[in-house]
């Protein structure tokens, strides 16, 4: 029997089925994208990200006989790096303010807790939110990095060979991705941690671009290697990982960058599960 | 078998229900061991002086914050262990409670894609809450009456059996105080619990069958509107007041209850 009533046309409303972790998804997924900011900051880091290879292969290109014999052997031995690393910064600079800004927005406008009220297991939600956006970044990162690394093959070639066909540069090419999604991720642990949005974008920033170079001005090598496992310094596993200077190798940093997301992604959901909304 | 249990839980267990439920805040306790129950099919007014502890009660009955002490029960069961919770109840707790860059349309539907609800209940409610025509307009640009507008379609998009509003009319023109009064009597009468806070005790006076009042965190009173008015009035006053106009004595009953009560008061 039907029974309209006032709040309904027909019969009750019932959830189609037990609602569960790709309903969450699905949920974040349609907040995330209907919002033009969302879509603003990926152009920004596409345009910076893709405009920068070009420019820094095709100077690297251009004035490769005038340069130093050992800057010439750097070249060859990380092309790909010359090629990925150049809008790194930039990208990680989008990704981190889009990141911190998809959680702190929802604390800013109230939107917390209409989220909460639909999914009251609170880990639940931060977990859909990560999951949703990591997905979104590295499919949105990778769709840089697979034309930058093209194009920049095809201004290199004269100097150097990069080749798709092999696996250094297989695995720099998957790492743009990953190291982005982690820079999301870093981003909004702390946002969820500390629920304002400038508070969170300048301790982001601070991580990224401050205390690395804090930390290398302590004497001897301990320095050095902090500043090395910050996480903007665990870049190197996007490059060949054949440079001189490299204190860790991209495997180790690939690591180190994945301890970071988990300690500040574990500490995000304990606050969230604590704190009242 | 699991559908009989559900039944007789839900046959048994009061619509809200409240046990004991202590909340501070430092050396401040908001709320003070209340003790309520809130039924289906009825409009229960929720009345006390500001800072009396009507939102924090309401954010947790919805979990929002967790009792030092004592339990919040929906349906007989805390909050956080409902399934597609928005389904049981829906709370509109403040105005503009949604991100202002979306529309309302991918605000709701955000909400019924979390709770696995068909994608044509968004334009149901959208419909019903009269928001049908502005539905793709960032949200950020809409008045105080269609925010509380968007709210109230939030709240409903679960068909819940228990409505929770905190403040509904606050803001309101006349056209939309009306219509939320009758919302809620409509809801009610449909068999659902509604719990509706207010500090405007015109409105609970012709809209709430039932009222709830407390002060400082504790609950001074439970009972019918017109049990309040009778039980709280000056006997002389009530005596001369014709029915039709008794109604319009809650404030005076109101003030005579909370007296003792007031967080702030002008001396």
């Amino acid at each position: 029997m039907t029974t309209a009533t006032l709040t309904r046309a027909g019969d009750a409303v019932r959830p189609t089925h037990r609602p569960g972790m790709t309903d969450l998804m699905r949920s974040e997924w349609t907040k995330l994208r209907s919002l033009r900011s969302t879509w603003w900051s990926l152009a920004a880091m596409i345009a910076v990200s893709v405009g920068f290879t070009v420019a820094a292969c095709a100077v690297y290109t251009h004035d490769f006989t005038h340069l130093d014999a050992a800057t010439q052997t750097e070249f060859r031995q990380d092309t790909i790096g010359l090629i990925l690393q150049p809008g790194v910064q930039f990208a990680s600079l989008a990704v981190s303010v889009l990141g911190a800004m998809l959680i702190t927005s929802e604390y800013s406008t109230g939107m917390i807790r209409a989220t909460m009220l639909a999914e009251p297991r609170r880990t639940r939600a931060l977990l859909a939110k990560a999951a949703t956006f990591a997905l979104f970044v590295y499919v949105f990162s990778e769709l840089i990095a697979i034309p930058s690394f093209f194009i920049g093959s095809a201004i290199t070639s004269a100097h150097a060979s990069v080749s798709i066909s092999d696996p250094t540069n297989i695995r720099a090419i998957l790492s743009f991705g990953l190291f982005m999604t982690a820079m999301g991720l870093i981003a909004l642990s702390i946002g969820a941690i500390v629920r304002h949005t400038a508070a969170a974008v300048s301790l982001v920033l601070a991580l990224h671009f401050v205390l690395p170079g804090v930390l290398s001005l302590i004497p001897g090598t301990v320095g050095k290697h902090l500043s090395a496992a910050m996480p903007q310094g665990t870049s190197v596993v996007v490059s060949s990982g054949h440079n001189a200077g490299n204190l860790y190798t991209p495997a180790q940093a690939g690591l180190i960058l994945a301890a970071w997301v988990v300690v500040l992604g574990g500490a995000a959901l304990v606050s969230v599960k604590r704190r009242d909304v | 078998m699991p559908k009989n249990t559900e039944n007789l839980r839900r046959g048994h267990a009061p619509a809200i229900e409240a046990r004991g439920l202590t909340k501070s805040y430092g050396s401040k306790t908001v709320v003070d061991g209340l003790d309520f129950q809130v039924h289906a099919g009825r409009v229960t007014g929720f009345l006390g002086p500001n800072g009396a502890g009507k939102s924090t009660t309401m954010r947790l009955l919805l979990g929002l914050e967790r009792p030092d002490s004592g339990q919040a029960l929906i349906e007989g069961r805390p909050y956080a262990e409902l399934t597609a919770p928005l389904s049981h109840v829906g709370a509109l707790l403040e105005a503009k409670a949604f991100h202002k860059g979306r529309s309302a349309r991918n605000h709701l539907l955000a909400l019924a894609q979390s709770q696995a609800l068909p994608e044509r209940r968004v334009d149901e409610v959208l419909d019903l809450v009269g928001l049908h025509d502005v539905a793709g307009k960032r949200a950020g640009g809409y008045s105080l009456g269609m925010a509380q507008r968007l709210g109230i379609a939030a709240a409903l998009l679960g068909d819940p059996r228990i409505v929770l509003l905190d403040e509904p009319v606050n803001g309101l023109d006349p056209e939309g105080v009306f219509w939320i009064r009758n919302l809620m009597k409509r809801l009610a009468a449909e068999g659902r619990a509604v719990l509706v806070s207010s500090h405007l005790m015109n409105e609970m006076a012709v809209t709430a069958d039932h009222l709830m009042v407390i002060g400082r965190g504790r609950l001074l009173a439970d009972c019918g509107t017109a049990e309040f008015i009778e039980r709280h009035t000056d006997p002389a006053v009530y005596a001369a007041t014709p029915d039709v106009a008794r109604p319009a004595l809650l404030e005076e009953a109101f003030m005579r209850l909370t007296a003792s009560a007031v967080e702030y008061s002008a001396r």
